[in-house]
């Protein structure tokens, strides 16, 4: 649509003009009627066309009711028949027409209808409604959208010379074009060497190729690029790209997730092998439940979790409604990625109302909801098997730890671990780490949590035993919060006093395990999160009393030393932060550290008498509110003591070596990989359609199913009592069922639209109307259907569009004038089109070409910043200037909230969105960050380094640089020009400035 | 491949005294966002036929909640129910934390201006200008949590990904001046605000239109990679330009047998125009020149008033630049791990934490309306002071408020705007509004309304959809149109 016409259309000035003309067109003919009986199509459907069919005719349909057929007027819609011939009173057009009410009435907006065209209506009824039935009529009734070129089924058979090029050939021919000439052998084997790896090829292998005469050295080049395992790196970008993976969580607190890099892995992986693409689908949509058994398979789930999830709207908020509003964003996220992605499906346009465009209704997109909500994102485990097998390892080593402990225990003496008690445990080991106790409701809790501040002061809170349990805690009497105004009742007339005063508020919760936003767990060069140690994290304000006496019962201890180490864990930033910390053994004070700073810890070391009874550890904020008061104890621990005679100690010794090996083992174990991925329940809520998208406005419960559009499978899938991963299952069957007509269309589009730089459909996600229509829809039915000849092998599809010769062209075209003024989009191709490589690409351009890529494949992402934990995390990006930062850009560590700059600024794309076609901009902040950028500019300099290394000086320097950069000698004018700026800047800015020129940035 | 004819120009004089001379108005066009490559082809909406009343915006965002009742929006009876229940049914649930009791405002409400407009004590000097300020009292958001919030505010969607308004308005009008960008963001010194840059993102739009954001902090470059970094600050000036003369005269040459592709030029241009950057962009952001008075009006050396001062007075040089669009942070991220909160966000302790935020924002604000105004400024320059919800007029822990989506005060002056008004009311209590209950679609609207832009035609294919600031909703407020 035109400029102009987008801006007419929202003209308010343009709508009456046509108002008016229309008005005095249907005027005349209501007059001329009058006498005379009324003629439907002369008298009746001028009226219905201009004031009616907007929204009651083929693009929209309010209230399920059209005017612009017989078919449809008769049948009536929502609210019933509209139409009763020779009845005027029955027939509620007329009704809605003359109603009083402006909410009833209609037309709703606009020019009313004026009382003569009502009365020719009334008139045209009461004489029998004729509407004689004419061919516009029958065609209207015929919906066209069943017919959409995407889904028609992709035909069987083919004519015998279809190719590639026997279509595009006919194309051009048809249109007077023909193709360009061959492209040079330097041009080809740079352009497949960045469409298929992402980077540039050597000079030396571009000069073998330029050598190489065998009338199959170019099939030979293609075979031997689509083995590299580079390939699967280059082509899991535009996946990942469409999965808007990422990282971190995205929204407001964007927190990691270090597991996510072993989906990215997953798809690298599959690519390379060549995975059918139909079970690359299943696996990433139901790989879990498929094959549970296989790692590969389950990890590959981490598709359907890629996207951002909200933290605060999932599990910080206390609103039901604002939780309920997360999830419906959340479920939403997670069917437009899989129907985007595979089917080229807008599905999310039928979330408040039936699709605009596309036979899609939003009964059919929430029964799709409905395949889902079983879902939550999260870890799981990697590999089912091992991580039971290392399971049960574990769990035996710890139950055999736990009983020498007791052991240990029964002859007085070990220990018994306090953040162990915290965590729900009986101090010797069962606990959970991780686990808090929330000071205002005494409850277990895992979620780490924020300020609080509105509950009573110095009044003991009891603590409940285990998570979801109601049983008072055995161990632990109680928390609470102090604020040093009035003493701590502990019960039996003794109280806690003498606190220093503090601001009443306190932060997260008593912690086994260190706090939210914690920045350190060591003290004097022990790190207490490792195995084998313990932390119990106390922000201030808060106190717990441990229960000596029951701690005693229950392990047959009698005497005891209270020892621990006390630390900060605030970060750098905190330095001025105090906090204080005080130890109380009944009501008698016996440690007490004021204003403790962020540089100080104390050890503790208290004997504690047989016959105390409980025992008080109180944070609290030195007196400057609660800050960063991230106060922890590492290895708190109640030792036992006992006199021990030769024998016992003997004995003692055993035991303890025996502890020793165990907790050895435990530490040798391997850790259980996770991935981030989804958390299933096996029979999920029931889904409602949401009226308006409203999660708060619910209508009628449906069933998981897919859509009926594409034609093809069963679309109802069951019931609501069809378990989750059946549900999943049946999705993925339907998906990539040889019958559907989209899903293989959509992925051979994906792999041309790399090649060509633009799909043979311009709108590779969006295969509905409101999509672009393909420029060679035959050849595209043709690829679709080679897809399934080939065994759905992507890399076959690759080597038929590599191997053709609309690929091969020059980009330049043939110098025909007429062919830029004909198609100068190039849809015909005409000529290859040239591209600007992506950030990544470019990025990966430059460590090769400066010699210092890291070529390590595979594992945790690189992160080129600072983190620091916080409530809202933040992330400060560094300069890569080391190896381990100079892997290729698929696996950075991405982070949603703080994109890269850099990449950002080469139109990296933010991952909140799915980008099946990247923008493409040219900037002037690009071209700073390209010349000045320290990333860049060291670069430059490891490439004049790399070209001083290599013995290259004067200008075989600069021809050195032309060839690395260009694979080419510079002729003999670019010679003397970089030679004159070497001479007078230096080699460097020679290096710097190729890699800033158009030839570098662009493939022909 | 190239020969000597190729190079025309293989002389040593600098390009940039030719800037802009040589490349004609395409290649410019194209950097002003006109070529852009994509999913959406060009674009087809540009600016529409309503008459321009603002040519630029400068918006204030008071990221965390600023609270209206404290504020803007006079709640006597609040006040009179002091101490009393709020929530007597027990049904309401907060963001945090149960309802309180009712709180009427920490500051007294004063009647200012010819308007007679009820002004809290806290903003002193906003409160001499209210006969130039059109309050929006009903306004309501989607999310009562910040990062949503945030969004709905910036780009009309709860969910990240979408463009933020200066985004669309860039996208729609293009920049006045091709010496600096079209939107410009002025941070907060202390830290981004909840949701980070995706409050300035392009979104699906293409990355030329999202927010430049300007280094705030005096002792660094005004813009990142303006110039090459400390360690290879050995390059002079003169390095500089033998190296890029040597680069548009390669990018030119390669540019030769490639005359189909116009983004060769545009490449080219660029280039230049980063040039002008580098002049442009430190004279906007040098204060030294502007006189002690100016200074002293905008509290520049105050420690805690100087900062937003020193934005708010970096945003009236820019749009005497020619700049389209600023967005300028009165608040950071979101985190109760500091003494004073370093946002609006004010759970626990109101009065010390908006007692602080109000003082800065009061004075920076103030005097870039005064300054605008004694300038001949403010009447083309749109003026919005935004924050992503309100709070509740019930007490959060004694001394705190709680989130409220319910209810909040946004205004907007200059540039076309009706002063000495309020549009919109909430109940007695200032819990939810209830005349005109207002989403940003309809403050975004009007914005654009001032700007010439109809908000229905400027819109973007994405994925399926036209999507558009204002997606299927906004009307234009004709009430506070001038």
């Amino acid at each position: 649509m035109s400029a102009l016409l987008a801006l007419l259309k929202g003209s308010p000035r343009f709508f009456s003009f046509l108002a008016v003309t229309v008005l005095a067109g249907a005027g005349a003919g209501a007059e001329r009627s009058v006498a005379a009986p009324v003629d439907f199509e002369r008298d009746v459907r001028p009226i219905f066309e201009k004031h009616c069919i907007e929204c009651h005719g083929s693009k929209k349909q309010k209230g399920d009711l059209r005017l612009d057929a017989k078919g449809f007027a008769f049948r009536g819609g929502k609210d019933g028949v509209i139409l009763i011939a020779h009845s005027p009173e029955r027939s509620s057009i007329l009704e809605k027409i003359e109603s009083a009410d402006e909410d009833i009435k209609m037309p709703p907006k606009g020019d009313r209808l004026s009382s003569i065209q009502v009365a020719t209506l009334r008139r045209w009824i009461e004489e029998g409604a004729v509407w004689n039935e004419t061919e516009a009529d029958r065609a209207a009734i015929v919906d066209k959208r069943a017919a959409h070129w995407s889904v028609t089924p992709v035909a069987k058979t083919f004519p015998h010379e279809a190719s590639i090029d026997h279509y595009v050939g006919n194309e051009l021919r048809r249109n007077g074009l023909d193709y360009a000439p061959e492209a040079d052998r330097r041009t080809l084997i740079r352009r497949l060497s960045f469409d298929l790896l992402g980077l540039p090829p050597t000079l030396e292998r571009t000069r073998a190729f330029e050598r190489d005469s065998g009338p199959d050295a170019y099939e030979r080049l293609v075979d031997e690029l689509l083995a590299s395992p580079h390939y699967g790196e280059r082509w899991a970008r535009h996946w990942l790209d469409i999965a808007h993976y990422a990282d971190t969580h995205g929204f407001e607190r964007d927190q990691l997730r270090p597991n996510a890099w072993r989906y990215r892995d997953y798809v690298i992986r599959s690519l390379n092998a060549d995975k059918r693409y139909d079970l690359f689908l299943k696996e990433q949509i139901a790989g879990d439940v498929l094959f549970p058994e296989n790692a590969e398979a389950v990890v590959a789930t981490g598709f359907l979790a890629a996207g951002p999830w909200d933290y605060v709207g999932q599990i910080e908020t206390k609103s039901d409604v604002l939780r309920r509003a997360a999830r419906a964003a959340d479920l939403d996220d997670m069917v437009t990625q899989v129907l985007t992605s595979t089917m080229g499906l807008t599905i999310n346009c039928a979330r408040c109302h039936d699709h605009k465009l596309d036979p899609i209704s939003q009964e059919e997109y929430y029964k799709l909801w409905s395949v889902f909500s079983g879902l939550k994102r999260g870890d799981r485990d990697a590999d089912p098997v091992n991580a039971r097998k290392i399971g049960a390892q574990r769990a035996a080593l710890e139950l055999e730890l736990r009983s020498k402990r007791k052991d240990l225990l029964a002859l007085g003496s070990g220990f018994l671990d306090l953040a162990d008690v915290v965590g729900g445990g009986d101090g010797t080991g069962d606990g959970k780490t991780g686990f808090g106790i929330h000071l205002r409701t005494g409850k277990r809790v895992s979620e780490k949590l924020g300020v609080q501040s509105d509950f009573p002061l110095n009044q003991l809170q009891k603590v409940i035993g285990k998570e979801g349990q109601d049983s008072d805690s055995e161990f632990v009497k109680a928390v609470f919060v102090p604020d040093g105004t009035s003493p701590v009742l502990l019960g039996a007339g003794k109280a806690i006093s003498g606190l220093p005063k503090t601001n009443g508020q306190t932060w997260d919760a008593i912690r086994k395990g260190p706090l939210n936003a914690q920045r350190t767990t060591t003290v004097n060069l022990v790190d207490y999160s490792k195995e084998g140690h313990s932390i119990l994290g106390m922000h201030a304000n808060g106190g717990i009393v441990f229960d000596l006496a029951a701690l005693r019962k229950r392990h047959g201890l009698r005497g005891m030393r209270l020892t621990a180490v006390v630390g900060f864990g605030a970060g750098k930033e905190a330095a001025d932060t105090k906090g204080d910390f005080s130890v109380f053994v009944d009501d008698t004070p016996r440690f007490q550290a004021l204003r403790m700073l962020k540089k100080d810890h104390f050890v503790l070391n208290l004997t504690i008498e047989e016959s105390a009874n409980t025992l008080t550890l109180i944070a609290t904020d030195g007196g400057d509110g609660i800050g960063s008061d991230l106060l922890f104890l590492g290895d708190a621990r109640l030792v036992g003591e006992t006199e021990q005679s030769p024998e016992l100690k003997t004995r003692l010794e055993a035991v303890r070596s025996e502890v020793s090996k165990i907790e050895s083992r435990l530490k040798g174990l391997p850790e259980v990989a996770k991935v981030y991925a989804v958390t299933t329940e096996d029979l999920p809520a029931v889904v409602r359609v949401q009226k308006r998208g409203n999660p708060e406005d619910l209508l009628g419960e449906v069933a998981p199913g897919a859509l009926r559009w594409p034609g093809h499978g069963a679309t109802d899938f069951g019931d609501n009592s069809m378990p989750e991963g059946r549900r999943r299952a049946a999705l993925a069957d339907w998906i990539v069922d040889p019958a559907n007509p989209l899903t293989r269309r959509v992925i051979v589009n994906r792999l041309w639209q790399h090649h060509f730089g633009r799909g043979i459909v311009g709108t590779p996600s969006d295969f509905g109307l409101g999509g672009e229509e393909p420029s060679h829809p035959e050849l595209l039915a043709w690829l679709a259907d080679q897809l399934l000849q080939q065994e759905w092998s992507l890399k076959k599809v690759h080597r038929l569009i590599l191997m053709s010769r609309a690929y091969r062209q020059d980009s330049r075209g043939s110098g025909g004038a007429g062919d830029a003024e004909s198609d100068s989009q190039n849809r015909l191709l005409w000529r290859q089109n040239p591209r600007r490589l992506d950030a990544e690409s470019l990025r990966d351009a430059v460590l090769q070409v400066s010699g210092r890529l890291n070529p390590e494949a595979f594992g945790p992402g690189y992160r080129d910043f600072k983190y620091f934990e916080a409530y809202a995390p933040v992330y400060e990006y560094v300069t890569p200037d080391k190896s381990e930062l100079w892997r290729r850009s698929i696996y950075r560590f991405v982070v949603r909230t703080t994109p890269h700059r850099f990449m950002g600024t080469l139109d990296c794309p933010d991952p909140a969105n799915l980008t099946p076609v990247r923008n493409q901009t040219t900037t002037a902040l690009q071209a700073l960050s390209l010349s000045n950028n320290e990333f860049m500019l060291q670069q430059a300099k490891g490439l004049a380094e790399r070209i001083e290394h290599e013995g290259c000086r004067g200008e075989s320097a600069v021809e050195r640089a032309f060839e690395i950069c260009f694979q080419r000698t510079p002729s003999e004018t670019e010679k003397r020009a970089a030679a004159g700026l070497q001479s007078r800047q230096g080699l460097f800015a020679v290096c710097r400035m190729l890699l800033n020129t158009n030839e570098f940035l662009y493939v022909d | 491949m190239s020969t000597d004819a190729l190079f025309p120009e293989w002389d040593r004089r600098g390009f940039l005294s030719k800037a802009g001379g040589g490349l004609g108005g395409v290649a410019l066009a194209a950097l002003l966002g006109s070529e852009v490559r994509g999913a959406s082809g060009l674009m087809d909406a540009k600016a529409g036929q309503i008459r321009p009343r603002a040519r630029a915006v400068i918006q204030i965002f008071c990221p965390g909640g600023l609270s209206h009742v404290d504020t803007w929006d006079y709640k006597p009876e609040l006040t009179r129910r002091q101490g009393k229940p709020f929530d007597s049914d027990g049904k309401v649930q907060f963001f945090a934390s149960k309802p309180g009791n009712c709180q009427g405002s920490y500051w007294p409400f004063r009647q200012h201006g010819q308007c007679g407009r009820w002004i809290s004590d806290l903003f002193p000097g906003l409160a001499r200008h209210v006969d130039e300020i059109a309050f929006l009292n009903s306004m309501q958001s989607k999310s009562a949590l910040h990062g949503p919030a945030m969004f709905m505010a910036n780009s009309g969607f709860t969910l990240p990904g979408f463009p933020s308004m200066g985004a669309w308005v860039t996208y729609g009008l293009g920049c006045e001046t091709k010496n600096l960008p079209a939107f410009v963001v002025l941070p907060d010194p202390r830290g981004l605000p909840p949701g980070g840059v995706i409050n300035w993102g392009a979104g699906f739009l293409p990355a030329v239109h999202q927010g430049t954001v300007l280094e705030t902090d005096a002792a660094r470059p005004p813009i990142s990679d303006l110039f090459p970094p400390e360690a290879f600050s050995q390059m002079t000036k003169e390095h500089e330009q033998d190296s890029w003369e040597f680069l548009q005269n390669m990018n030119r040459e390669y540019r030769a047998g490639r005359s189909a592709n116009s983004e060769l030029d545009a490449r080219i241009a660029a280039y230049e125009m980063a040039a002008r950057l580098q002049l442009s962009a430190p004279e906007a952001t040098d204060l030294s020149l502007e006189t002690d008075l100016t200074k002293r009006l905008y509290a520049l050396e105050d420690a805690d008033r100087g900062p937003f001062g020193r934005q708010c007075l970096l945003a009236r040089r820019l749009v005497e630049r020619g700049v389209r669009f600023i967005q300028i942070y009165c608040g950071a991220e979101n985190t109760g791990a500091k003494k004073i909160r370093p946002n609006w966000d004010s759970h626990e302790d109101l009065v010390r934490d908006h007692g602080y935020w109000g003082n800065v924002l009061d004075s920076g604000a103030a005097a870039l309306l005064a300054d605008l105004k004694s300038r001949g400024l403010l009447e083309e320059t749109l003026v919005i002071c935004t924050t992503e919800f309100g709070r509740q007029p019930a007490s959060q822990g004694g001394k705190g408020r709680d989130h409220n989506a319910s209810a909040f005060t946004a205004w907007m002056a200059g540039g076309g705007v009706r002063g000495g008004i309020a549009y919109g009311q909430t109940d007695e209590l200032g819990y939810a509004a209830v005349e005109h209950p207002t989403y940003y679609y309809d403050l975004h609207a009007t914005a654009l309304h001032l700007l010439g832009l109809d908000h229905e035609a400027l819109h973007f294919y994405h994925n399926g959809i036209q999507r558009r600031l204002t997606d299927v909703h906004g009307k234009l407020i004709r009430q506070i149109v001038s």
